[in-house]
């Protein structure tokens, strides 16, 4: 049937009408999602101004301990547990995450169907491989600071610890077989240097090639601290070795941490040989890696400093259209939010999707035209050349009348906010703390990674429910008529638009930065003053009275560096001595 | 003909009826007997405990200091428990394995227990606390404990391979038995427990 010049006016009115309404139902959607996100965040909020309690009931109130969510439940809390040094609280909750993260090793194929239909949040949050060092470390510390609190239980408190050490160390030993590690580069230097120069513009896509989380050199770290701590000097050598190995070999590099992280680690790796005695040919080689002056008898102090949130894991929104003049699909992004975000959105599109390689720009002008070329920029095509025929078929373009709405997860570029950390002891400036993780960098490493299978699976996710939405409109004859069948695409298109979210979820209390300063001092009480420094020219003070005993004392503090300068939680400290 | 495509028809609404099904399993409970072993997983359970201090005390008594002790005391000797050591990878209640080793000692009637060091400080502060309350005839005296002949002490160690969704856990308690008056070790005694856990990488 021939439509009427005046009938096809009218349907392209209701068209625009309705792709009107299809672009206000997303834009609701995505002022709804930021309501959420703001809702999530709150804890850390609550934390910063020092409301750890308020903090833990908006956990409560926001994950379930039985749900999809139960991860992040107890990471959450065990969290704010250790910040009001219930140590005891929080170690259960670590248990509970440690045995959860252990059983996710079986993929559920039931939700992962589900997930083909309804997207990543209806699903089980399964964690990242960071997290399970992460938990160790910070249960070992737990059971260090109650053992401080009993010294009736001092020895099985203090064998506890050194559990989590071992059950960390089987961890990394399964990780950097399955990932390599971090190894002594065996080809030549200039080589790899000229490479290293040369990669980003000959192969700029494989710059996302080496970002891998491979071993955790920081958790090796204070593995061998703890060790140390507690007279394994035996195992406190092979974790200071594996961590000095990985720093020297790329984890510092990759993390963008100082070349000190591989000197205190050589140190630290020094002062157990010659504590343990007959490694004299050892100790020979080392003398050009270590300081002497830090070669003394003297008990250590290690400070632990975790500064500041890890960073947001926010949503990104593309709109996936079908183009039949070039016979393509095309994804073009709605950047959202505050000016910074959708510069941020656009720059994660840009570097990570946009046709801006060479190949794509050819594609694109031979697919389409020159415009093409220049809307690359902005714009992902799927060229489907001859398959567009059969996308039609299975009812593909169709579907994608009102387009389809693609969420996928992005960061905010790290800024770089502390300008120093100041270490000062009875008065007097003793050393700088310096950065020995940065679980910033690790997350966007980590979301950078991930982004194309992301938006891969986002984007069959959308396809199959679209095109699952237009063949029930078939069934139900309801595409028959002119005015319901516009109205019933519409309103699929909506319902799809408004599932379609990205998985924003991460363990949220991380800080952002992990600083590490090992200071030799005689045993007794001494004022430590940790003086951070911001790039805004503020000051945050840390006092603690320390007191120093055996061979190995640690003093964890947490730092938050978006806390009210007034705020009781700039600092949350614990001290960790053993004799 | 049509059977068959009602069939095909109908399969993919059983698979999601019985994916639903699996997912609206609800909390079971049953009661076993604490003899019978459940293990969910390849971490030391209660089972380990009590099969390990059965085999290690066996040993323990089968060693000539018994005989040897009651030739030359004429008295059964008392053991004391110093310390055993977690040096495993698993949280181990380190508790529960000393009481079901003492148990069996006591169980076989041939060595005594001295109580630890935190229990003899209660017990002392009881005993003072008698010499003021108590009646004269239901009053104990202070320095009549028997002092231990023998310490006990040992680790629990482990090992672990672990290759894909296959591991390995190997478990090695050693216990040792020293002569409080001489230091000698009139016993050492091992037990190994060796586990394999397999777990799928899919499910439903």
């Amino acid at each position: 049937m021939k439509l009427s010049a005046k009938d096809a006016s009218l349907n392209s009115i209701t068209t625009q009408v309705l792709k009107f309404f299809l672009l206000l139902a997303t834009l609701t959607c995505l002022s709804a999602c930021n309501v959420t996100h703001f809702e999530k965040n709150n804890a850390i909020s609550l934390a910063q101004k020092g409301e750890l309690t308020s903090a833990r009931t908006a956990i409560k109130r926001h994950y379930s301990s039985q749900g999809k969510n139960r991860l992040l439940y107890h990471l959450e809390l065990a969290t704010y547990f250790q910040l009001e040094k219930d140590y005891q609280q929080s170690n259960k909750h670590l248990t509970h995450a440690k045995d959860l993260l252990e059983s996710f090793y079986t993929v559920s194929l039931s939700e992962t169907a589900l997930s083909q239909f309804s997207g990543p949040t209806y699903t089980t949050f399964h964690g990242q491989k960071y997290y399970r060092p992460l938990l160790h470390v910070m249960k070992a510390l737990n059971y260090n600071a109650l053992a401080i609190a009993q010294p009736e239980n001092r020895p099985a408190l203090q064998d506890s610890a050194l559990v989590e050490m071992r059950q960390l160390n089987l961890y990394l030993e399964a990780l950097t077989d399955e990932t390599g590690g971090y190894n002594p580069s065996v080809n030549d230097k200039l080589t790899n240097q000229i490479y290293a120069i040369l990669k980003p513009i000959l192969a700029p896509k494989a710059l996302l090639s080496n970002i891998d989380y491979r071993d955790d050199a920081f958790a090796h770290y204070l593995s061998g601290v703890i060790n140390e701590q507690n007279g394994e000097l035996d195992s406190a050598r092979l974790q200071y070795q594996r961590a000095a190995s990985a720093y020297e070999n790329g984890f510092a590099e990759q993390y963008q941490l100082p070349p000190d992280t591989t000197k205190q680690a050589y140190n630290n790796l020094a002062r157990v040989m010659t504590k343990s005695g007959g490694y004299e040919i050892e100790l020979e080689r080392l003398k050009g890696k270590i300081d002497p002056q830090q070669q003394n008898h003297l008990s250590q102090l290690t400070v632990i400093q975790n500064i500041g949130v890890a960073p947001q894991r926010k949503q990104f929104n593309l709109v996936l259209t079908a183009d039949h003049d070039s016979k393509a699909l095309v994804m073009t992004p709605i950047p959202f939010g505050t000016h910074a975000e959708r510069q941020a959105q656009i720059q994660w599109f840009q570097m990570l999707f946009a046709d801006t390689s060479i190949f794509d720009m050819i594609q694109n002008y031979t697919m389409g035209d020159g415009s093409d070329v220049a809307l690359g920029f902005v714009t992902k095509r799927l060229p489907l050349g001859g398959l567009w025929d059969n996308a039609k078929k299975v009812g593909l373009i169709d579907a994608l009348q009102y387009g389809a709405r693609i969420s996928v997860t992005y960061l905010a570029p790290p800024k770089e906010r502390i300008k120093s950390t100041e270490i000062w002891v009875n008065g007097q400036k003793h050393s700088q703390l310096h950065p020995f993780h940065s679980i910033e960098l690790l997350t966007v490493q980590n979301a950078l990674k991930n982004a194309n299978t992301e938006i891969q699976l986002a984007l069959t996710r959308e396809i199959v429910k679209a095109i699952s939405a237009q063949k029930l409109l078939q069934k139900t004859g309801l595409q028959q008529h002119e005015v319901f069948g516009r109205l019933a695409k519409f309103a699929t298109s909506a319902v799809n638009a408004v599932t379609a979210a990205a998985d924003t979820r991460q363990w949220q209390s991380l800080p952002a930065q992990i600083r590490v300063a090992q200071i030799p001092l005689p045993t007794g009480e001494h004022n430590i003053i940790i003086k951070t420094q911001l790039n805004s020219g503020r000051v945050i003070n840390q006092t603690e009275q320390v007191n120093v005993s055996g061979q190995m004392s640690l003093w964890q503090t947490r730092t938050f560096i978006d806390a009210p300068p007034q705020s009781k939680s700039s600092t949350s400290s614990s001290i960790f001595n053993l004799d | 003909m049509k059977k068959p495509s009602n069939i095909i028809k109908l399969t993919p609404i059983l698979i999601a009826c019985s994916l639903v099904l699996t997912g609206c399993k609800t909390t079971e409970v049953r009661r076993v007997d604490a003899n019978q072993e459940v293990a969910l997983s390849d971490k030391w359970n209660g089972k380990d405990s009590q099969l390990v201090s059965e085999a290690m005390i066996n040993d323990m008594l089968s060693f000539p200091w018994v005989r040897d002790h009651l030739a030359k005391e004429g008295t059964r000797p008392a053991i004391i428990i110093q310390s055993v050591r977690n040096k495993s990878h698993q949280h181990i209640a380190v508790d529960t394995f000393l009481n079901d080793l003492k148990r069996s000692i006591l169980r076989s009637g041939q060595a005594d227990f001295v109580a630890s060091a935190d229990l003899r400080g209660e017990i002392r502060n009881e005993r003072k606390d008698q010499e003021l309350n108590a009646s004269l005839e239901t009053q104990n005296e202070m320095g009549q404990e028997q002092g231990a002949d023998y310490a006990l002490s040992g680790t629990i160690n482990s090992f672990v391979d672990e290759q894909g969704g296959s591991r390995v856990t190997f478990y090695q308690v050693d216990l040792r038995l020293i002569d409080m008056t001489t230091n000698r070790e009139v016993w050492n005694g091992q037990k190994k427990i060796q586990k394999v856990q397999e777990r799928s990488s899919y499910g439903f």
